[in-house]
């Protein structure tokens, strides 16, 4: 007799755990939050047949590796109209000095800082007009101008590695392609103007009034 | 398509298929008499619906008292020895579309059929073509966006960009985008928030944040709807079956971030300005009387492509991407940036991230 109780009571025991089990893992409530639900399905994780390729064929671009991310950015040189610069600047710029030689670039207005901290030659280097160059001057290709301005700008350089700023092009899928500093900010001015909103909607004010 | 393995009544009005059954009877079997079951196995789904009790023909016309213009239009058109040809196509279309299921229920078949329809539909009335897609999910994708309230400048290139992309009316100047300008200091305060402003901007002392569809992994609206005409595929992306929808406007209720919008008229955009590359879950021309809303441009993302908005905004301040790729940029804000969500205690666990500088 008390041997067939104790097998009930097992039995109820068994079957409660069960059903406990099946309904803790009814489709719907399979995770608890969606960073759970990201976290195991991302695990099993490979590649998707998806790629930004097709988007992104008709770019010029370049790959660069900077830390642990490796991506790529549109090629600058061939956008840059009169490059390379040596076409024009045969000497080097201290010989320009002083003489009457004709004013070039004369539309370029450096609003970058304030003067005490920059002027052209903190990036452009006088010797070699063909390159640009850091504080230090160290050549910089200008392909890779980032790595002028991540000198100062070194948070902006790191969520624009990760990709938290700037602009992915074309494409949410790898491989992935970023706009380069330059290609929203001018160097020179590299301040957004603000400017009058793209439209306004009238049927809203009259759906207030 | 077989006959077997319609889940629609069907006319079969001799002009859109070269198999057209010799049979004078209108309901295209061969054999048998017109309601003898069908004995392939499925899912009891749009026509079955409806006709799953055995009913005589009388009966079942009795039923369709909306689909009774459609189905008098066809056998008019059908009979009429004038009407051409298009205008019998265009009959049995419309028929067809009338009875089709829903598209979550539908086979990979029946999608591709459907779109086949209503892109045909288009051609036969307006004489252009469109670009009509069926493509379901991808395996491994889940859709995730992020927000940068310190970059978003209140431009509202995006706003513009979605419009024209969604074909959404242009009467009644419907956007799925909301650009908020907020005061500094205060908060999300939606009721102090100006969602409309027009002066130049950045407003000295405000901020901007966008909202839309957040594509909740928990979405309230699927669960209200009483037709079960939207719901969340596997993808992440919570979309609407516009011919299924009856307009009740339960999910638009039931969403706590004003998601949704309803066409209280028939939809209008220039013909100029009509986007021809849709998907039948996005961007095609919807009707009156059903709702609609963001899909992440499911036309585009499917695709491969950023929605309109994060390709039009002029500051970076929208990412979109795959969560589940751990090489992505969404997962490097997650992961990296201090990010948050819009009313995260309601447990709808949105899609859609924002964060700061």
């Amino acid at each position: 007799m008390k041997n067939k109780h104790k097998i009930l009571v097992n039995w109820v025991g068994y079957i409660t755990v069960l059903s406990l089990l099946i309904s803790c893992k009814h489709h719907e409530d399979e995770y608890h939050s969606i960073t759970d639900k990201i976290e195991a399905k991302s695990k099993s994780f490979h590649a998707t047949s998806t790629t930004s390729e097709l988007h992104t064929k008709h770019l010029n671009t370049i790959k660069i590796t900077e830390g642990e991310h490796t991506f790529l950015i549109p090629e600058r040189t061939g956008e840059i109209t009169s490059f390379a610069c040596t076409e024009c600047h045969s000497s080097p710029l201290k010989e320009m000095k002083g003489t009457a030689s004709k004013k070039a670039h004369w539309n370029i207005k450096l609003q970058h800082a304030d003067e005490h901290t920059m002027n052209c030659i903190s990036c452009h280097n006088g010797d070699n007009m063909d390159q640009l160059q850091s504080i230090t001057g160290t050549p910089i290709n200008f392909n890779k101008s980032y790595q002028l301005c991540s000198q100062c700008h070194s948070k902006q350089f790191t969520d624009w590695k990760g990709g938290a700023h700037g602009k992915q092009v074309k494409s949410w899928a790898p491989p992935r392609t970023a706009l380069t500093c330059v290609n929203c900010h001018n160097p020179h001015k590299p301040h957004f103007e603000s400017k009058w909103p793209v439209r306004y909607n009238t049927q809203k004010i009259k759906e207030r009034e | 398509m077989s006959n077997t393995t319609k889940k629609w009544f069907s006319l079969n009005l001799g002009s859109r298929k070269e198999n057209a059954s010799s049979s004078s009877c209108s309901c295209g079997k061969k054999e048998g008499d017109c309601h003898s079951a069908d004995t392939s196995p499925q899912q009891k789904d749009g026509f079955d619906q409806v006709f799953d009790v055995p009913m005589d023909r009388r009966t079942a016309f009795k039923k369709l008292t909306a689909s009774l213009l459609i189905g008098a239009g066809a056998v008019s058109t059908s009979c009429s020895l004038v009407s051409g040809n298009e205008s019998k196509e265009k009959a049995q279309i419309d028929w067809e579309e009338q009875f089709k299921g829903n598209y979550k229920l539908m086979s990979e078949e029946e999608k591709k059929a459907t779109v086949e329809r209503l892109a045909r539909s288009y051609e036969l009335r307006t004489g252009k073509t469109i670009n009509l897609s069926s493509q379901g999910p991808e395996e491994n994708v889940l859709f995730g966006y992020a927000f940068n309230i310190s970059k978003c400048q209140g431009y509202m290139d995006c706003v513009n960009a979605c419009v024209e992309e969604n074909n959404q009316d242009r009467n009644s100047q419907m956007q799925y985008i909301r650009i908020h300008e907020m005061k500094d200091g205060k908060g999300f305060n939606f009721n102090e928030a100006d969602d409309n402003y027009y002066h130049e901007v950045p407003a000295e002392g405000h901020f901007y944040m966008g909202t839309q569809c957040f594509h909740c992994d928990n979405p309230p609206c699927t669960k209200v709807c009483p037709v079960q005409a939207t719901w969340q595929e596997e993808d992440g992306l919570v979309v609407i079956d516009y011919d299924w929808c009856v307009g009740c406007r339960y999910c638009m209720a039931a969403c706590p971030y004003d998601g949704r919008r309803f066409n209280w008229s028939q939809p209008e955009v220039p013909e100029a300005e009509i986007n021809k590359n849709q998907h039948y879950l996005g961007n095609r021309l919807r009707k009156k009387g059903v709702m609609e809303k963001c899909t992440f441009c499911v036309q585009r993302s499917r695709a491969g492509k950023n929605p309109a908005c994060v390709e039009a905004c002029p500051t970076g301040a929208r990412i979109f991407g795959n969560l589940l790729d751990p090489n992505s940029t969404i997962r490097w804000v997650l992961e990296n940036k201090k990010v948050f969500r819009l009313k995260e205690d309601l447990g709808t666990e949105p899609k859609f991230w924002y964060f700061m500088d």
